[in-house]
């Protein structure tokens, strides 16, 4: 084993998710935090944190990568190669590749070579990857054996439905991933299963529209995603679309088990509340169900209750336990769904969010709600943060702006299920060298329960 | 060339003359003013400020739904100034930006350009 647990015989990551569970523990995380739309004249920057309980600084954000400029708006991150990369002895897991939503720049940081002080090996500049590709606003990033493919939300211009670029491991530009994108309206997550030759893509909106922040009205204007897509991944074309409608309103991160056998899936409809699940039945047709549905709470000062606006979803590597944040109410919340048809709710915290249920948590005032979060391998500590996204940030929580981010850890019981805040762990953004900064996607060294493919 | 006076009210008054070809995030940054910003090309919104005086062209900006619009906010990475003006700019300048859109929602009027209708006028 090397210094991140990865076997050191073949290539990265684990010959299963089984495999992957019996990793050592995370000893460090990678967390980008951003200054774009804080009125901090900063760049954004990723955290290096300190995850070891035995270690001095645990706790504590021990390195700090800034990028070459402002603006970014940093948010969510993917690795070089992954498990899907196994059997090949000459990859690595040595780079983490940080976009910009904001400014289309992908920054691809060196983690190998000193994990505890990352650096930044290259820049593949926004106006780059417009010229070549008529892209914009990267978001999601897998890789697939050694190509890199990355959803990008909008053409040059900031308008749906974008489209996919093609990194080759080099991470010099390859084109367009995909050979059409179909009806399709609108990108944001994906998430491949190679042995049902099978990928499927969700919507949020144009940068055009999301960018600037929430207009409510839009989603009746049909400016926002109702449907997901499943595409005939070999012919990098779309091949159903699923009409969610209002149960599906705004349909974000997606997830396939990770048994690369199981054609399960879930999508989280960020504004609806539900959670979606999908299977490919016994006729070989592809089917969906609501399985949860979060009601809206009622608030003393809104004239219509609150929705929980699921802003993520998470399963534990053993594909047993589904987690995901309601971001506006301030929870997360712990599935079992050992049968993916009948979840039976298992744990909850509290953290933050407007329906005031936890203010303070470890001493630190929450400004936000739980947003994104990242398992570790053996399913027992749930990291968390809090910003969404800067505009929607300042809309819903604008006193982020002075009180930053923050990140706690959650332990899971994998046994009889169950979640609690750990009291030791807490790192404040809002008490960063720079000023309050605002925290958002993590991962490990070693890999983590959003990233692993299994081919 | 033309250029117009920019005044930075909030900013103790400096004035900068500006070409006024010229997106203004570029000829202010250029001549030091630090000024937020991320897409450049009139999208995201994170290079709003506020227009006090003056006019300007701001016709590539989509970021602004026409409440912002009213309430005098302006696109600077794409917006040319066509008179003398005075700015607010960075955050500080962002008190009626951002809005909680379940508690303060948009008339149809106040939607962005490409689907707001018209405002009805009073009989
Ligand atoms: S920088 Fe994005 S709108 Fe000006």
């Amino acid at each position: 084993m090397s210094d991140n647990g990865e076997a050191t015989c073949c290539g990265p990551g684990y010959a299963s998710p089984a495999d992957a569970m019996q990793a050592p523990r995370e000893k460090i995380l990678y967390t980008i935090a951003i200054y774009t739309g804080t009125g901090i004249q900063k760049p954004d920057y990723l955290c290096t944190i300190d995850a070891d309980p035995e270690s001095s600084t645990y706790s504590q954000v021990i390195s700090r990568l800034e990028m070459p400029g402002i603006g970014d708006e940093l948010h969510h991150m993917g690795w070089n190669a992954c498990s899907s990369c196994h059997g090949d002895a000459g990859m690595e897991r040595k780079y983490l590749i940080v976009p910009g939503v904001r400014s289309s720049n992908l920054h691809i940081v060196d983690c190998a070579t000193d994990p505890r002080n990352p650096t930044l090996f290259k820049v593949i500049e926004g106006s780059e990857i417009k010229a070549k590709t008529n892209l914009s606003a990267p978001h999601t990033i897998h890789c697939l054996g050694s190509d890199i493919i990355i959803s990008m939300l909008g053409d040059a211009q900031g308008n749906a439905p974008g489209g996919y670029l093609h990194l080759n491991k080099d991470f010099e530009i390859v084109g367009r991933w995909e050979n059409s994108m179909g009806d399709i309206k609108f990108g944001y997550d994906f998430w491949y299963q190679p042995r049902h030759n099978v990928m499927v893509s969700s919507e949020w909106a144009a940068p055009n529209t999301f960018m600037p922040g929430f207009d409510l009205e839009e989603v009746g204007h049909l400016k926002y995603g109702r449907e997901l897509h499943f595409w005939d991944f070999e012919k990098k074309e779309p091949k159903q679309t699923m009409y969610l409608g209002e149960d599906g309103l705004i349909p974000l991160e997606v997830r396939f088990h990770h048994d690369p056998d199981s054609s399960h899936g879930f999508v989280g409809a960020a504004l609806s509340a539900n959670i979606i699940h999908w299977w490919k039945d016994n006729a070989d047709e592809w089917q969906w169900e609501k399985i949860i549905d979060v009601a809206n709470e009622p608030h003393p000062e809104w004239p219509i209750p609150v929705p929980g606006v699921i802003s993520v979803i998470l399963l534990s590597m053993d594909d047993r336990f589904l987690y995901f944040c309601n971001w506006l109410h301030g929870d997360i919340r712990q599935y079992d769904i050992s049968d993916p048809h009948n979840p039976k709710f298992t744990g909850q915290i509290w953290m933050g969010g407007l329906l005031e249920k936890a203010p303070e948590v470890n001493g630190v005032k929450v400004t936000g709600g739980p947003q994104m979060i990242q398992l570790s391998l053996d399913g027992k500590r749930l990291y968390v943060t809090t910003s969404l996204f800067s505009t929607w940030d300042n809309q819903f929580y604008p006193e982020i702006r002075t009180n930053g981010g923050c990140m706690l850890m959650i332990n899971c019981d994998t046994e009889n299920g169950g979640m609690e805040i750990d009291p030791d762990f807490v790192v404040d953004f809002g008490k960063e060298p720079n000023g309050p900064s605002r925290c958002h996607e993590t991962r490990y060294p070693g890999g983590d329960c959003t990233s692993d493919i299994w081919l | 060339m033309t250029t117009y006076r920019i005044t930075l009210a909030n900013q103790n008054d400096e004035t900068y003359e500006v070409d006024h070809r010229r997106p203004l995030l570029e000829s202010l940054r250029e001549r030091g003013v630090d000024l937020p910003y991320g897409c450049k090309y009139g999208g995201c919104i994170t290079c709003a400020a506020k227009l006090i005086e003056g006019t300007v062209n701001q016709q590539a900006q989509v970021a602004l739904n026409n409440r912002q619009l009213a309430n005098g906010y302006i696109i600077l990475c794409v917006a040319r100034p066509t008179s003398d003006c005075t700015l607010e700019i960075g955050v500080e300048s962002h008190d009626t930006l951002y809005r909680n859109p379940f508690l303060d929602p948009l008339a149809p009027h106040e939607l962005k350009a490409d689907i707001a209708t018209p405002k009805e006028e009073a009989p």
